[in-house]
Formats: structure tokens, sequence, C-alpha cells
């Protein structure tokens, strides 16, 4: 169960993108893009995200995975034709001369953070402290 | 507050990868990753080719299993220097642990990095390795549906070996609908039919791979 490796690496590029961005807040939710021939099973990604989060930057947030298909493009007819599962034949014509093609991504799509005003007003300002002291008098900036 | 991403999952793994290709090509050495079921003959598939070639090829071998040193001690065996990685449970090799292990091998005059991943239809179809090549083997045992039922990795293969292909006699395998599956997920893929018992099929293989290897390294064939 390869999962467990893809959820410890979403984790982390989640606090990097944040990071990234100059961000503190809470992550609400995340979308995940998995297309359906990934190789990747969604029920392991929660179990596992429900496993690993815990203590992280995405704690308690919600996970929004689409799942798009494959395509299939048949040499007979010409069909291209979106398929949720693998095919040995044209779901239009019937006819076997096909290339399935897609539903491989796995993608960080887009992280929802907390709005700053719900942020707690701590972290905030502790938060803004940090960032202008980094931007400043880093001394390996450039 | 939205950040917009669009970025791979396993981004931080491909990066590796890449710098890994980097390396292996700025050395001259062509790399393979090797996928496959558990007990689909990749060991026994890379002794027949190294066999084949002799003297013309100077492979080495990152071998990756779960645990134990059995394949890495049949490649000492024969010669060809060796470095084993053992996942601890883990199910693929990532760009990271081949990273380290080519630092315990002396790459200087190999030509060939083969590197032997778990054997795993499903968890390895995700990782970059930092490989030229990627080769599944698939032995004709396992059974002819292997192919529709494990898309991902066949999906990104560049080439599907088919193994024991000695035992077809006894068995219900259509190598038709194999290919014919392969070339529905893989229409640029070479497919091979070999058996390493007989040397059926071997010649083939080996030479698409010299071939291979001379075009991604011109200037070394």
């Amino acid at each position: 169960m390869h999962e467990m490796s893809i959820v410890q690496a979403l984790l982390e590029q989640v606090a990097e993108e944040v990071d990234q961005a100059g961000q503190r807040g809470r992550v609400v939710s995340l979308h995940l893009v998995v297309g359906r021939l990934s190789g990747v099973h969604v029920d392991a990604i929660r179990f596992g995200f429900e496993l690993l989060s815990p203590g992280s930057i995405a704690q308690g947030a919600a996970l929004r995975i689409d799942q798009p298909p494959a395509r299939c493009h048949c040499d007979r007819c010409g069909a291209a034709v979106e398929i949720a599962e693998i095919v040995s034949a044209c779901p239009v014509c019937g006819h076997a001369d096909i290339i399935i093609r897609g539903g491989q991504e796995l993608l960080l799509q887009s992280i929802e953070l907390e709005d700053e005003d719900q942020a707690g007003e701590a972290s905030s300002s502790d938060g803004w402290i940090h960032e202008n002291r980094g931007s400043k008098e880093d001394p390996e900036g450039q | 507050m939205k950040i917009v991403a669009a970025k791979k999952i396993l981004k931080a793994n491909d990066q590796l990868a890449n710098e890994n290709r980097a390396a292996f090509s700025g050395r001259q050495v062509f790399c393979i990753n090797l996928v496959g079921s558990p007990g689909s003959g990749k060991t026994t598939l890379l002794e027949a080719l190294f066999a084949q070639w002799g003297q013309r090829c100077a492979p080495a071998v990152i071998e990756g299993d779960i645990a134990g040193q059995v394949d890495a001690q049949r490649m000492e065996q024969i010669g060809v220097p060796v470095v084993q990685i053992n996942t601890d449970g883990m199910c693929h090799l990532d760009a990271s642990m081949i990273a380290a292990a080519a630092q315990n091998l002396e790459l200087t005059g190999v030509t060939m990095l083969w590197i032997e991943n778990v054997g795993n239809l499903v968890c390895t179809a995700g990782y970059d390795l930092g490989e030229h090549l990627r080769i599944v083997a698939l032995s004709v045992p396992e059974g002819d549906d292997k192919i529709i039922k494990y898309p991902a990795i066949f999906q990104r293969s560049d080439a599907l070996v088919l193994t024991k292909i000695d035992l077809l006699p006894h068995l219900n395998f259509r190598t038709a609908k194999a290919r014919a599956d392969m070339q529905r997920l893989a229409p640029e893929a070479r497919i091979f039919e070999v058996s390493a018992r007989t040397g059926q099929g071997l010649p083939e293989l080996a030479t698409w791979l010299v071939e291979r290897r001379a075009a991604a390294a011109p200037s070394r064939s």
C-alpha cells in the first residue's frame, strides 16, 4: 500500500506551499485529483490522511478528491469516450482497436486556508513578526 | 484564502528522479528500472541478459527488496557490482533511495545500471527513480489478465517482457491478448517474449537494449 507514502509526500507539499505563499493559517480543505487509472486508491488516501495528518498543518482538513476518467480512443469509429475503468473494446462500436490514455493524474490542486480574521490572534501576530524578520534580515536572501 | 498549487503530489520525488537521471546521463550510465510481480523472473532475466552480453556490457545493479540479500548475492556470484536496498516493508523504491544507493556503487566504467524494483505491480508505478527506460516483466504463469488488472504499471512502461515462455504449452496464457492489451495501454511500448531457460527471445531484447542505450548516449556507442 503506497498510499501512505503518497499522503506523507502530500503533507510535506502542503506545508511547503503554505510556507511559500507566506501564510500561516490552518488548512481547512485540500483539493486532490486522483485519476481513475493512477493505481492510487482514494479510500486508502483518506485512511492515510486520517492517520498521518494529526499534528501536521493539515490536521482536520476536509479532503475533496476528484477522480478524472481515462479516455478510450477508437481507431475504427473515431470515438473518444470517457471511461471510469479499463475496457478492452470500444464502448461505442465494440471494436478492439482502441488506445487508452489519461486517468493517471495525481495532483494537489489547491489548498483552502482559514481566513485570517478567523485565525487565532496569537498565531497570526507571531506569524507576522517572523515574516518581517525573515525578509529583511535573512543574510542568505536574494 | 486559497492556494492553487496544481502540482504533482510526488513532485519532490520527481525532482529527485530528474537529478538522478541527469547524474546518470552525465556519467554515460544508461539506467533501467525493471518492475514486475514477485516471482516474475526479474533477477533471472538479468542473469540471462548479462550472460548474453558477456564482456560487451558493463552492468551494475541496485536490488530493491523488502528484506534479505538473496538477489544481491546472485549478482555477486556472477561478478556484477551490486548494492542491495532493503525497504523494511515499503512496497516500492523511490528516487531518494536510488540517490543514496548510487553513492555506494562505483559507476566508473559502468554502461548500464539496472534497478530491480521491489516485486509489486501496483506501488512501483507512480515512482520515477531517474531511469532512462522502464521495463515491466510479466511471467506467463501469472496469467494474461494482469495487464488490464494493473493498468498503471503497464501504461507507464517502455517495454513489456513476457518471461518464462517455455511454459506456454502448459498454460492457458494468450500471448495475442497480452500483446493487444499492452498496445491499447502503451501503443509505443515494445513487447518481447523470452525464456531465460531456453534463451528464446533473449537476443532480440538484448539488441534492443543496446540500441536504446546507444540512442541515449551517442558519444560512447
